[in-house]
């Protein structure tokens, strides 16, 4: 058990593209931390930094305070689960539990008693003697699980453990992997690329773009004050709305215009004359986006109704030329063109019909167009 | 009681239906096409098994007709060599053959010769690929790709092209005569082609296996002999019998290098020199020749376990 701490970590398989540009992070002891981003954003090279299997380029790695950032793996003391397992195929599956201990010259007797010990954690006692081609999917993902709490080290380190498992299996384990973290209390550093694995188990996740660290925080903080626009439209599923809109002011207040309509702001009229060229960008969550049985609020043109029994996703055109296509974006929700609402109730919904849909003022998030940064 | 309405589940039709034939008539899927079809499947199933078998047998027939063509004519007695129409198995079988053989020759020097021979070209040949195989695979160094095939063009060359300059090496640093000259001379023939053989085995070997070892404490030579070697099992096996096979069967070098000292002759040193200028005894050289064979065939009976594939399968997903 330990605390984790990255200082300004550069790391460049080539050269010439950073797979990670100064990389900080802390992570205390004990906490669940995912990392979290789009497919090639320097997850799992941050996990070998990490774990001494790659050479940073320029700064430190620190385990419980101690420098480690020039020991070789074995002298660590962490364990690794690999995205598809690394499963020794020529040993059975009480071999691969006890190799680390093998390794670290652990009496043979007590080597057997924490196998069977973890083995029983993870049902896997009946398989101990099978090989691991013997196994299903599952079983090899638990025993690669096993492989690690066995040897007890100051870190867990998991990439993408659950991508192989089918989606049942998924949840699953996803909620037997915490609750097994919680109950060793070993600090543990999770890679995933979906976010909705990252906001179900962290204490604390980081969200990354091109090896650039976007936002660190807590699930609900990422989910209700994202940085920017990829943060905001990378967290939640179906992601947020963007559209862009002139910023108008009256008396103190802020003002944008959407589907011919005033929508009120919330932020201080002094933080939005800041952004200067009198346009931005705005999002609201599909969840944020509420049907009004009034005649207020918004006009919009039902497009497409997704029913899912009692919550609906509604796809709303988008009124005008107001969408805010944000090329280079990574995540769907940012290229989007229309408007989605999520919405729980019993209304029956058919395509062409004009919804009045009311935006809290409060859950309007405001972003630089151009550097995409959140307006306070 | 009748119960019309009931009458399908009944195997045979009821009288209410009419006659057999009748009811095979209405009924939407009739029983004996049915039958027909499946036994038409067995059939063909059959037909194509019959054609695999009869196909095996003949090719086993054609490879291993020289064998027993070899023990056919070391039985027979001398005088019957050449008798037309040849016999397919000889009216008095002569076993003394073996051994007067053995009595006659000193056989059992010239098996362990070859013995040494083998199994050090195999270690010596191993050794050194499984190294440069390892790095070829694993290091990515810049022209890799070019260094492996530049290896293997080595495997181009004919064994005659290279007798003479290792004749002349060997002759300088004093190793003519000696079994080390035919182990080295092998092995400069065999570890460029079983360097290419391991290569491509451990290209299919995953890094995460050895990283995982590496996190697990092991250490870097530690996970080549723990990890990446038993997973290659079958490669090696498969290499091991390549180098085993080429340098027990080699008479080229040991011609060369070996003639004058009698007690360094190999098996097939010793077996070409039964061949007499005016008289050769067939049946005796096939008698030695099949004996010389015969440790190849244990050889392979006890690599063939590992070299079947699929050793990785489990490692991952
Ligand atoms: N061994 C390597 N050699 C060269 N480039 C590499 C190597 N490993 C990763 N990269 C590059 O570094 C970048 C980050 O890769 P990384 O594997 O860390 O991504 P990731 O976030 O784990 O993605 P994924 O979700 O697909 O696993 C990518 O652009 C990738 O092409
Ligand atoms: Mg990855």
């Amino acid at each position: 058990m330990a605390s984790i701490e990255f200082h300004g970590i550069t790391k460049s398989y080539d050269g010439t593209m950073k797979a990670l540009s100064d990389f900080s992070l802390e992570i205390e002891d004990g906490a669940f931390c995912v990392l979290v981003g789009p497919s090639g954003c320097g997850k799992s090279t941050a996990l070998k930094l990490l774990a001494g299997l790659e050479p940073a380029n320029s700064g430190r790695i620190l385990i419980d305070g101690t420098d480690v950032t020039d020991l070789g793996p074995g002298k660590r003391d962490i364990a690794m689960v690999f995205q598809n397992y690394a499963l020794y195929p020529h040993m059975s599956v009480r071999s691969n539990m006890g190799f680390g201990l093998k390794m670290r010259s652990i009496p043979r007797a007590e080597i057997d008693r924490k196998v069977e010990e973890a083995a029983r954690l993870l049902e896997l006692t009946d398989y101990l003697d099978r090989r691991p081609r013997a196994l299903s999917g599952g079983q090899r993902q638990r025993v690669a699980l096993g492989r690690a709490i066995v040897r007890e080290p100051k870190a867990f380190l998991m990439d993408e453990p659950l991508s192989n498992l089918d989606a049942k299996l998924r949840v699953q384990t996803r909620s037997e992997i915490v609750r097994l973290q919680q109950r060793l209390g070993v600090t543990t550093i999770y890679v995933t690329h979906d976010q909705t694995e990252a906001l179900t188990m962290a204490d604390k996740i980081v969200v990354m773009r091109d090896g650039v660290i976007q936002q660190i925080g807590a699930p609900d903080d990422l989910f209700h004050t994202p940085a920017n626009i990829f943060v905001a439209g990378f967290i939640g599923s179906p992601g947020m709305n963007f559209f862009r809109g002139p910023i108008e002011f009256e008396g103190e207040a802020g003002f944008t215009r959407l589907a011919g309509a005033r929508v009120r702001l919330a932020p201080a009229a002094n933080d939005l004359a800041a952004i200067g060229n009198g346009e931005a960008v705005f999002g609201v969550r599909p969840e944020h986006m509420t049907v009004n049985g009034s005649e207020e609020g918004l006009p919009l043109t039902l497009a497409l109704v997704e029913s899912l029994g009692t919550e609906k996703i509604l796809h709303f055109d988008m009124p005008g030329a107001e969408h805010a296509v944000m090329s280079g974006e990574e995540n769907d929700s940012a290229r989007r063109s229309g408007l989605l609402a999520r919405v729980i109730d019993d209304r029956r919904y058919r395509a062409g019909d004009v919804i009045r849909i009311a935006l809290p003022p409060e859950k309007i998030h405001v972003f630089h167009p151009e550097t995409h940064q959140v307006v306070p | 009681m009748t119960r019309p309405d009931r009458t399908i589940e009944t195997p045979s039709p009821s009288p209410a239906r009419g006659t057999a034939a009748d009811g095979a008539a209405t009924m939407p899927y009739p029983l004996v096409p049915e039958r027909q079809r499946t036994a038409g499947r067995l059939r063909r199933a059959f037909a194509r098994k019959l054609a695999i078998y009869t196909g095996v047998a003949a090719t086993s027939a054609v490879l291993l007709f020289p064998l027993y063509w070899m023990l056919v004519t070391a039985l027979s007695p001398r005088t019957r060599l050449r008798e037309f129409p040849p016999r397919l198995w000889p009216e008095e079988p002569q076993w003394d053959v073996f051994h007067d053989l053995l009595a006659t020759q000193p056989f059992g020097r010239w098996m362990w010769n070859t013995s040494l021979v083998a199994l050090s070209t195999m270690i010596l040949s191993l050794s050194v690929s499984v190294l440069a195989a390892y790095a070829l695979s694993r290091h990515k160094l810049r022209g890799g790709q070019s260094l492996g095939l530049f290896i293997l063009t080595a495997k181009m060359l004919p064994a005659t092209l290279m007798v003479i300059p290792f004749f002349v090496i060997f002759r300088s640093v004093g190793l003519v005569g000696s079994l080390w000259s035919v182990v080295l001379a092998q092995s400069t023939l065999i570890v460029p082609f079983a360097t290419w053989m391991l290569k491509g085995y451990f290209d299919t070997i995953p890094d995460e296996l050895e990283q995982a070892a590496l996190v697990d404490g092991c250490s870097p030579l530690g996970t080549i002999w723990r990890i990446v070697l038993p997973v290659a099992a079958p490669g090696l096996a498969a290499t091991a019998l390549y180098a085993f096979v080429l340098s027990w069967s080699d008479f080229l070098y040991a011609r060369t290098f070996l003639t004058t000292s009698q007690s360094k002759w190999t098996l097939n040193l010793g077996i070409a020199t039964l061949k007499g200028e005016f008289i050769t005894d067939w049946n005796v050289i096939m008698a030695g020749s099949l004996m010389a064979a015969a440790p190849i065939i244990v050889v392979y009976l006890f690599l063939e376990r590992f070299l079947v594939g699929g050793l990785t399968a489990g490692a991952q997903k």
